[in-house]
């Protein structure tokens, strides 16, 4: 079995749940942060000053892209969009991490 | 285009950052101001509480920043821009170094590209296209006599129909012609008669109308020829309509089919071509005219399966023919070694020429390493700060390697920029010189291979002048940190740095010699008398052109040519003779000054041998050098110089049966010691024949008289020569210079030779026309060209002597500023400190100039130690006057040594006792 990446998994599944969110709607930078607290029922609380370089990392990759847009009340906000490269690279994320999660559901399961 | 928006943000995040700050900090105060809205509104916060939240949730604004400007990519790119920014301007803080460095690095550079650029075409030559590697030259290598057979007609006919793995089979056979232009100027054209396969060796089509086709092979085709670019260029003046127009080449009339593009110039360094009829040659086995064979692998194809190919038909022939073939061996190799057939030991010697190269450039760098140690080590106390402040051990070094990689940098552009001009200047007449013509494939400017070995060369300088120098200062760095001592005795300059030096000084003291020696023999070579006033002598060699065709009958043919060479050069004498101005003309096989072939002669009744005191080389030894002339009987008479014994050549001597010889006084006074020659009997000692068996004796030859020495030593050769002529027929088979006495300059006759020479035979043609005295300009050229380049090193070299000594003596200088001080005070002479300075130097110096002397003794000592040959005088390698100079630039060199040391010791002598113990 191939676990992931030699990445640190807390990094690697930010980035995955920035990519799922993207992957809905361009979503400016504020706008992800709360989309993952709530899709998460408060689970998941994204650092949110950490979640400016996974977005410039992801950028630098060509997974997302990112323009100035205004916000419903007005305001300038920079929206990031996900890219072809980005779906694909979720879409595979998503596998491994299924795999992953398989993996550690049955190591712990075991009896 | 996700690549595409990829590269463009981080394109973006490198080349502005401006822009890139100002968008992170408007994100970041958005989503500040989000936040702290959505606290307000849905946790009912007031407004100030709500931002503190939101800035808590956000967790240190500052340290995210830090972590976006990392995230871009640029934190080694500015440490980097900075260190090279930094070595910017330490180039302009330090003129002194930069310039001195610079120079030096920048010689190191050029020296080491021109070597590259010179060697790599005899180590690796390759064809300029592609596809080029896979052109190949095929022959028949004579295994019994050891080289190659060059008669190769019938075996290219064989394998053009029966090889496989070689396609586009060709033969040429290189011939020179007269090209006649209808304003009657003739002079001789380098021919390729080729097969038209040629024209498909390399992807080149023709510029002008057509290239050779198989059609113009058949016998019976009329004849074509196709013509190079600077043919075209200089004899047609670049005439479009040159196609269709019939040319003179010698005594055919071939019609122009076509003009091949600018640089053209497949097989070697042709400039016309006509098709090759092999039909009409001899094809017998080993017999015919000498041809070169090549051709292209075919597809997928490697070299050792066509020479497996090869070596089955080799065989086969064998066995069908073995009077002709027992012995031949065909082989196939690439096409490009032709020209310089080197061996693996051969081209490992040629290739070592860049190790040199590269020694020097080690060296150099060692000194400015030097340099760049002494500026770390005044700079110490700011490598001391950055440490303290975290810099690590190496970064540092990255520091001073960036710094030394700027000022390679700038010195590799410099160094690029004088190979590039040199390589023009000097490069290719160097060769032209060495080798006469140069193929084509002898591109002597920079190759991006060059380049590539430049920058090379650039890092490598680099990691000596910036990453030693780094790796001493930065040692032990800590500890002295911990001590709290910024300088104080940490650093020294080794035994190393002083061995450089002295070994440095040494050179600096023997180059000079060297370049006198260059120098003296220049001196020497113009100033050989060649026995006649040879400026008012104007010289032509006179070469025919082979004839088109040639029957089976090949010793007729010769006769028949030789006969039509003599009646040729014979009309010519009358129509030059006749010309105004003209006061006589000869033949000679060989001009003064030129190399002529020194011969192992025997003496009938040779007079006895004076007793052994005092050496006297035997008659043997004497007669074992003999330079030998073939002259036309009016030879001394033209130059002027009448017989001082004996009788001159007369027409009926020539008769080959007549067997006499003309000695000079040379010869008579180093062979037969000053006896008398008239009438004593010689002949040429017969050679041992290939087989090893003694060969037969030469005819005698009757001593008939005696003249002066007439110019029969070659320049270079140191021993007086022994001359001899014999006469010559003007029917011969090898190429005759025709000398022409004239009033006023000799060189105003050259045109008219040369329509002369046409108007006589169009096949005849002057290959080389100059006045006599130059003869020996090439080898002059040469000397001076070595003597530049042995002046240009004594100069870097003496540069960076003093630079280093300069260097040395200004770090000591400082490093003592306290000690010197606190001398001073406590009332020490200035005389006393002063001495304390110089002891270092004037010890590296001194002993420097009596290392260089003991190299040039030893130099003038292999220069003076006897040579192979008896006659050559003994000579000391230098007059008293040069001795006297090279003291006396030893002397200056001393003084200017001392020179460099005034600045740092005035320095020092300023120290005043109290800034001297502040220093601390």
């Amino acid at each position: 079995m191939t676990i992931r990446p030699g990445t640190d998994a807390l990094r690697g599944s930010l980035d995955l749940l920035v990519l799922k969110t993207l992957s809905l709607m361009p979503v400016h930078g504020w706008g992800i942060s709360q989309r993952i607290q709530q899709t998460s029922k408060g689970i998941l609380e994204v650092n949110q000053g950490s979640l400016y370089p996974a977005l410039q990392r992801l950028e630098k990759n060509g997974l997302i892209t990112s323009d100035w847009g205004t916000t419903d009340n007005n305001r300038r906000a920079r929206y990031y969009s996900i890219t072809a490269a980005g779906r694909r690279a979720l879409d595979e994320e998503r596998e491994s991490w299924k795999r992953f999660a398989a993996g550690l559901d049955a190591v712990l399961g075991a009896t | 285009m996700s690549w595409l928006s990829a590269a463009r943000t981080r394109l973006r995040l490198v080349f502005s950052p401006r822009a890139a700050e100002s968008r992170m900090h408007e994100e970041m105060r958005f989503h500040i101001e989000m936040e702290t809205d959505r606290l307000v509104r849905e946790e009912r916060l007031d407004p100030e509480e709500a931002r503190r939240r939101a800035l808590l949730a956000f967790g240190g604004i500052d340290k995210h920043e830090e972590a976006l400007r990392d995230g871009r990519g640029l934190a080694w790119l500015g440490g980097l821009s900075l260190d090279a920014r930094l070595g910017f301007r330490m180039l302009a803080k330090y003129p002194g170094l930069t310039l001195v460095g610079g120079l030096a690095t920048a010689f190191a550079i050029c020296a080491g590209v021109v070597t590259f650029a010179m060697v790599t075409p005899f180590v690796k030559p390759t064809l300029p296209f592609a596809g080029g590697d896979r052109i190949v030259l095929l022959r028949n290598w004579d295994a019994q006599a050891g080289n190659a057979e060059p008669r190769a007609l019938y075996d290219f006919t064989a394998w053009r129909e029966t090889l496989r793995s070689v396609t586009d089979l060709g033969a040429y056979r290189d011939v020179t012609r007269n090209l006649i232009t209808p304003d009657g100027d003739a002079r001789p054209l380098s021919v390729a008669e080729i097969t038209a396969s040629g024209f498909r060796i390399v992807p080149e089509p023709p510029m002008l109308g057509r290239a050779l086709a198989a059609a113009d092979e058949r016998p019976g085709a009329p004849p074509v020829v196709v013509l190079g670019y600077e043919v075209w260029r200089t004899r047609f003046g670049s005439d479009p309509t040159v196609v269709g127009r019939t040319v003179q080449l010698g005594d055919v009339y071939p019609t122009v089919v076509g003009v091949m593009p600018r640089g053209y110039a497949f097989p070697v360094s042709h400039e016309a071509w006509a098709p090759l009829h092999p039909a009409a040659l001899e094809r017998a086995p080993r017999k015919g005219f000498p041809i070169t064979i090549f051709g292209r692998l075919a597809p997928g194809v490697t070299l050792e399966a066509a020479q497996t190919e090869l070596t089955m038909l080799g065989r086969r022939a064998s066995a069908a023919l073995p009077d002709t073939h027992k012995h031949l061996r065909p082989q196939v190799g690439p096409f490009a070694r032709q020209f310089y057939d080197a061996n693996g030991a051969d081209r490992a010697a040629m290739a070592s020429i860049n190790v040199f190269a590269l020694m020097l450039i080690v060296l150099i760098c060692g000194n400015v390493a030097l340099l760049m140690f002494a500026r770390a080590a005044t700079r110490e106390s700011e490598l001391a700060v950055r440490t303290a402040l975290g810099a690590s051990r190496g970064r540092i070094i990255a520091q001073l390697f960036t710094e030394a990689l700027v000022l390679g940098g700038v010195a590799a552009v410099a160094g690029l920029a004088a190979a590039q001009f040199g390589l023009r200047r000097w490069g290719t007449p160097f060769l032209e010189v060495n080798l006469g013509r140069i193929p084509f494939w002898y591109d002597l400017r920079l190759s991006p291979g060059s380049v590539a070995y430049a920058l090379a060369l650039t890092v490598v300088s680099a990691v000596i002048a910036g990453v030693l120098p780094g790796l001493k200062v930065t040692r032990g760095m800590g500890a002295r940190l911990r001590q709290g001592t910024s300088g104080g005795g940490g650093l020294r300059f080794g035994g190393v740095w002083t061995a450089v030096i002295v070994a440095q000084v040494a050179v600096t003291v023997a180059f000079p010699a060297v370049a006198f020696v260059e120098q003296r023999e220049m001196v020497r070579i113009q100033s050989l008398d060649s026995g006649f006033p040879d400026e008012e002598y104007l010289f032509a060699r006179l070469e025919m052109d082979p004839a088109a065709v040639v029957s089976g009958d090949g010793e007729a043919e010769r006769e028949a040519r030789k006969a039509r060479y003599g009646a040729s050069l014979e009309a010519l004498r009358q129509r030059v003779a006749a010309e105004p101005g003209v006061k006589g003309v000869t033949f000679v096989d060989r001009v003064p000054r030129m190399f002529h072939p020194e011969y192992r002669m025997e003496m009938a009744d040779a007079p006895a041998d004076p007793g052994p005191p005092g050496r006297v080389p035997t008659m043997a030894e004497r007669l074992s050098e003999v330079s030998v002339a073939s002259i036309d009987p009016s030879y001394f008479q033209v130059l002027e110089r009448p017989v001082l014994g004996g009788r001159a050549f007369q027409p009926a001597d020539v008769a080959s049966q007549a067997r006499v010889a003309i000695v000079d006084r040379s010869f008579v006074e180093q062979v037969l010691l000053g006896r008398n020659a008239v009438g004593r009997r010689v002949r040429f000692a017969a050679g041992p024949k290939p087989d090893g068996s003694p060969g037969e004796p030469e005819p005698w030859m009757e001593i008939v008289g005696v003249v002066e020495e007439l110019g029969m030593g070659y320049p270079t050769h140191h021993h007086r020569a022994v001359g001899l002529y014999v006469p010559t027929p003007l029917a011969t088979g090898a190429p005759l210079h025709m000398m022409v006495h004239a009033q006023g300059d000799p060189m105003a006759l050259a045109p008219r030779m040369r329509e002369l020479a046409t108007a006589v035979d169009p096949t005849l043609r002057i290959a080389e026309l100059q006045r006599v005295d130059e003869v020996s300009n090439p080898l002059l050229w040469l000397l001076r060209l070595w003597l530049r380049v042995t002046v240009g090193a004594t100069g870097i070299a003496l540069l960076l002597s003093l630079a280093g000594i300069y260097a040395v003596l200004s770090f000591t200088v400082a490093r003592r500023t306290r000690e010197i001080g606190v001398r001073v005070a406590l009332g020490a002479s200035r005389a006393r400190v002063v001495a304390a300075i110089f002891r270092r130097p004037v010890t590296q110096v001194g002993a420097g100039i009596v290392a260089g002397a003991v190299l040039i003794v030893l130099g003038a000592l292999a220069l003076s130690r006897p040579s192979d040959c008896w006659n050559c005088p003994p000579e000391f390698g230098f007059s008293l006057r040069q001795i006297a100079l090279l003291v006396a630039y030893a002397a200056v060199m001393f003084g200017v040594c001392l020179l460099a040391c005034v600045v740092p010791t005035r320095r020092a002598l300023r120290i005043e006792p109290t800034e001297a113990l502040r220093a601390e």
